[in-house]
């Protein structure tokens, strides 16, 4: 998240007087990023990951662990560092040094929580193989340079989310909660980065929604957990704010572990792959066949088990961002008739990706959602403006969201060769996806992110999934595979991935045959990938069948491992596409540490994360088989995985997650 | 007669992915073979059917093979190769284009010249380049061993072994048979055909007995894959000294057996219906085929890691009987 704009951010009331402002000038920006940049043509692949840390802070004396909220000075430190400056790396919002032409040091970022640190490389991955054995060095550095500008009881961790977070005394400094930004019963405001447009964002989605964010995970019910299931942390008897009176009205669910603060969803720690496309349409190419791999990745990656001091019923940490940041209305949600509110609203702006936008032939009418809901006007002027209408849907309906932020010095006049206004609503939309423009001044080209995974704990895991994931891209372009699925059912999926060990029990809507048609005349052989925009791929002449015999249910093993008579898996894909490449011995041989992983978390022969975790807990001696996790099995969780993000398995000690071969 | 069998861009064709169960590594091959076959088959016969002066088969494909192959003096192409229409989508510069020839066994070596020519032809030809960057050449019978390149230094000439596919196993050249081989490449090196030249399944010391009598050095050997994490450290010293690049593949040594091939184009259910059945009667050809060659061809965009066209031609002589 950057920090660079500074100014006064608007209250909510004045925000929302000028949303349809700046949603206009958002627009109108967008209009012209694509009209300088949809003919821009043979961008190599680049690409980046971006692994995010907990911060945390041991007590040993008392087998304690909190979040340290020494974000600033550990940036700071990182920020005057004269030997990484010069090494080309730093934080390139306060300074960094210049990208060096061999190695460039990694460079730190800050994030929503004050606990939070984001680590990316100092100049973006290439598809060079020998690149591809870069990246877990690379990772490990920047652990190890965090570690570095940090105190000595302090260590970078990369859990998913903190396990007690919430829980009385779980900050290093403490400080009240019941602050007028969050207004949470659980969380001090000091637990969001200090810069304005952190805590203005918290409190102004709880104004726009006209109550706290209401987080309700299912609790994990064990043998002696108490049932029904009361959350025994909430205070009913509040009085500071009127949002005290949420838990009054209902808002904390029975059998769930009740949250009220952005900090709780925004404070998870996520891995994120960015990939430059070559030119727009492998960009929206690549945004939609990757679509329907995210619920699939968010399964094999869960590593998320606890919250606030309860296991929780659930794997992922994915609704729980999409519930901390839900801005909706009561009306929007449906909870009241429309109004005041210009529609209702299905999903979050965390949600999962509701469009498809490639100019693919194969892209059927019946993938596509039939309830979208777009702002026609925006609609319209980007169809006047030019912009084809797959893609001035999807923009029109990322557009029908108010921005949250607004800085009243950025409504003086509207400046084309910037895009503010536009990235104000595009970033503000967290979907499992983002298809993103090139930045005005400088040469990067079409982007897409690829969101939905988990922070592993170890980085031979982040590394591992990082790479495949860009190997898959590669499949998915050089054999024009095609994943499409209804876009509704990938949503589906989403929800599915969150049931506990949906790794390997529940089941996906998945495509049965990704292969394109073989052209039916012997002349037209002519590969597509290299043609310019857009390219003429003329539809097959065979009728097409019921959209519902295009894909079936399977598992995540299937899907990645492949069956004998159905679909052919992922990693066989990625080993074919290798296969057809010039890999070196050495690279290849890690390559095939990587995959192993990867087809084993899906076999089930390696336990993910937070099977791991769970089990860790329930194992405990401290544990009382009533789900509630401790400060001391919370200090120990916390240890354990420092200690296995340093020995990776090598010492026996979570081998389950890792096997025994490294 | 020559016969030129070809499978245009596997790229995005099913027959790319050999499935867990189907471990034989010219899977690929003969699926993609038997894909295109099959694809412009059914395009013939769409077109007849469409023209309404050809009968309707249930599924089975019954249009004689002259209809979908074409015969060029003596070389006949299955099915009818169209360079018109094939070829790369920007310049020459944006790719790397690899090209694996494989001799196969008991062909005799002094028919190479001859065959990687018309190999290296017939690539740029269907990519519409004049070079390419890598020529990777497989001789028949050798195997990579990484068990006998660390315990032994016996005669490594004694110690090929082939794949076992059953027919058509044939010796290993010796290491004059095979300088005199690589001559040929080094001459189309030298005509700027052919930028780096590679070799397959060398073990250290095969190679350094021909590292002795070339000019133009190879720079890559190619390690099967099931093998590349046990590669012996001699291997791997060695050629970081001699600046030879071991790369990956997952080609068996014996590309296209005899009796494969026949079965191809053989008659009945799995077969192209180009050769005629042993009993009397129907209109395929009649004779032995004795494959000749394999040539794999890969075309990648360099800096986006994008395979954008891989194919192979393979070549075999019928003899009449």
């Amino acid at each position: 998240m950057g920090l660079l704009a500074v100014g006064t951010p608007l209250e909510w009331p004045e925000a929302k007087k000028v949303a349809g402002h700046v949603r206009e000038w958002g627009i109108e920006q967008l209009l012209a990023i694509w009209r300088r940049a949809k003919g821009k043509e043979r961008d190599a692949l680049l690409w980046g990951d971006e692994i995010e840390y907990l911060v945390v802070c041991y007590d040993d004396e008392h087998r304690k662990v909190r979040l340290s909220l020494r974000q600033m000075d550990i940036l700071d430190a990182l920020a005057s560092d004269q030997d990484l400056l010069k090494a080309g790396g730093g934080v390139p919002d306060v300074q960094r040094g210049a990208p060096k032409e061999g190695d460039t040091a990694p460079v730190f970022h800050a994030e929503f929580g004050r606990f939070m640190l984001e680590a990316t490389p100092g100049k973006p991955w290439g598809i060079g193989f020998k690149d591809l054995l870069d990246v877990e060095p690379n990772m490990k550095l920047r652990r190890k340079i965090a570690k570095e500008h940090m105190a000595d009881t302090e260590f970078p961790i990369t859990l998913t989310t903190f396990p007690r977070l919430g829980q009385k005394d779980c900050t290093d400094p403490a400080y009240p909660v019941s602050g007028p930004k969050l207004r949470s019963q659980f969380l001090p405001d000091e637990i969001a980065n200090p810069h304005v447009r952190f805590p203005t964002l918290a409190a102004n989605i709880r104004w726009r929604r006209g109550r706290k964010v209401e987080l309700n995970v299912p609790v994990f019910r064990d043998e002696k957990t108490p049932w029904p299931f009361k959350d025994p942390t909430v205070n009913y008897d509040l009085h500071n704010w009127p949002e005290d009176d949420d838990v009054r009205n209902g808002a904390a669910k029975e059998n769930c572990i009740y949250m009220d603060a952005m900090a709780f969803g925004m404070g998870s720690c996520c891995l994120q792959i960015t990939f430059q496309a070559k030119n727009i349409e492998e960009g929206r190419k690549m945004y939609d066949q990757l679509s329907p791999l995210g619920p699939i990745l968010l399964a094999l990656t869960a590593a998320t088990p606890v919250y606030k001091g309860f296991l929780a019923d659930t794997d992922v940490r994915w609704n729980q961002i999409s519930r901390a940041v839900d801005d909706r209305t009561p009306e929007e949600l449906g909870e009241q008739p429309l109004k005041n509110d210009r529609w209702r609203i299905p999903k979050s702006r965390y949600a999962s990706n509701s469009t498809y936008i490639s100019r693919d032939p194969r892209l059927r009418k019946e993938y596509l959602d039939p309830d979208l809901v777009v702002d026609e006007k925006l609609k319209q002027r980007l169809l006047d403006g030019g912009m084809d209408d797959l893609l001035a849907t999807h923009f029109a309906h990322l557009f029908i969201r108010d921005p949250i932020v607004v800085f009243s010095e950025d409504l003086k006049e509207l400046d084309l060769d910037k895009v503010d206004h536009f990235e104000n609503l595009q970033s503000t939309n967290w979907q499992h996806m983002r298809f993103k423009p090139p930045p005005p001044g400088n040469n990067t080209g079409w982007r897409v992110e690829f969101r939905p995974m988990e922070i592993q704990i170890t980085d031979f895991e982040n590394a591992a999934f990082s790479i495949f994931i860009v190997l898959i891209t590669r499949a998915i372009l050089s054999f024009d595979l095609n994943f499409y699925i209804p876009i509704p059912r990938v949503t589906e999926n989403m929800e599915t991935a969150h049931a506990r060990d949906a790794v390997l029990n529940s089941k996906f809507y998945f495509r049965k045959n990704p292969f394109p048609e073989r052209p039916e005349r012997p002349t037209s052989n002519s590969s597509a990938s290299g043609t310019s925009t857009p390219s003429p791929i003329s539809r097959p002449d065979t009728p097409l069948g019921p959209v519902e015999d295009e894909y079936e249910l399977m598992t995540v093993n299937e899907i990645i491992n492949g069956s004998a008579s159905g679909f052919p898996g992922l990693i066989p894909l990625v080993e074919s596409y290798l296969n057809s490449m010039n890999v070196d011995v050495e690279t290849r041989c890690e390559l095939a540490t990587y995959l192993d992983l990867i087809r084993k978390r899906a076999d089930g022969t390696l336990w993910s994360g937070a099977k791991w975790m769970r089990h860790f807990v329930r194992n405990h001696q401290e544990y009382k088989q009533d789900s509630v996790v401790t400060e001391g099995i919370e200090f120990d969780i916390v240890r354990a995985a420092e200690r296995i993000a340093r020995e990776e398995g090598r010492d026996g000690f979570g081998f389950e997650m890792l096997g025994h071969k490294r | 007669m020559r016969l030129v069998l070809s499978t245009s861009n596997i790229m995005g064709g099913s027959s790319i992915i050999s499935r867990a169960a189907a471990e034989k590594s010219n899977t690929e091959l003969v699926s993609s073979l038997r894909a295109n076959f099959h694809s412009v088959q059914r395009s013939h016969e769409q077109q007849k059917q469409t023209n309404g002066n050809g009968t309707h088969t249930n599924g089975s494909i019954s249009i004689p093979y002259k209809a979908w192959t074409r015969q060029e003096g003596t070389d006949l192409y299955i099915p009818t190769a169209d360079f018109e229409h094939s070829g790369l989508a920007e310049e020459r510069s944006q790719y790397d284009i690899t090209v694996k020839l494989f001799y196969l066994p008991n062909i005799p070596p002094s028919k190479r010249c001859a065959h990687t020519r018309e190999a290296i032809e017939l690539v740029l030809k269907e990519l519409h380049v004049s070079s390419i960057d890598l020529l990777i050449i497989s001789f028949p019978g050798i195997s990579f061993d990484a068990d006998d390149e660390e315990y032994s230094d016996i005669d490594e000439e004694d110690s090929g072994i082939v794949d076992g596919e059953g027919d058509d196993v044939g010796g290993v050249d010796d290491i004059d048979t095979m300088a005199t081989t690589w001559r040929t490449l080094e001459a189309l090196h030298d005509e700027g055909i052919i930028g780096k030249l590679g070799l397959a399944e060398f073990g250290s010391q095969r190679l350094s007995r021909l590292l002795a009598k070339t000019r133009v050095r190879p720079t890559v050997d190619q390690i099967n894959v099931r093998d590349c994490c046990v590669v012996p450290k001699q291997l791997i010293l060695f050629a970081k000294q001699e600046g030879i690049e071991l790369l990956t593949h997952n080609d068996c040594t014996n590309i296209l057996p005899r009796g494969t091939l026949r079965e191809l184009l053989g008659p009945g259910e799995t077969g192209a219906g180009v050769l005629a059945g042993r009993e009397a009667g129907g209109e395929g050809l009649k004779g032995d085929v004795e494959p000749q060659w394999v040539v794999k061809y890969t075309a990648v965009v360099k800096n986006r890691g994008v395979v954008e066209n891989k194919g192979y031609f393979a070549a075999a002589e019928l003899h009449e009987c």
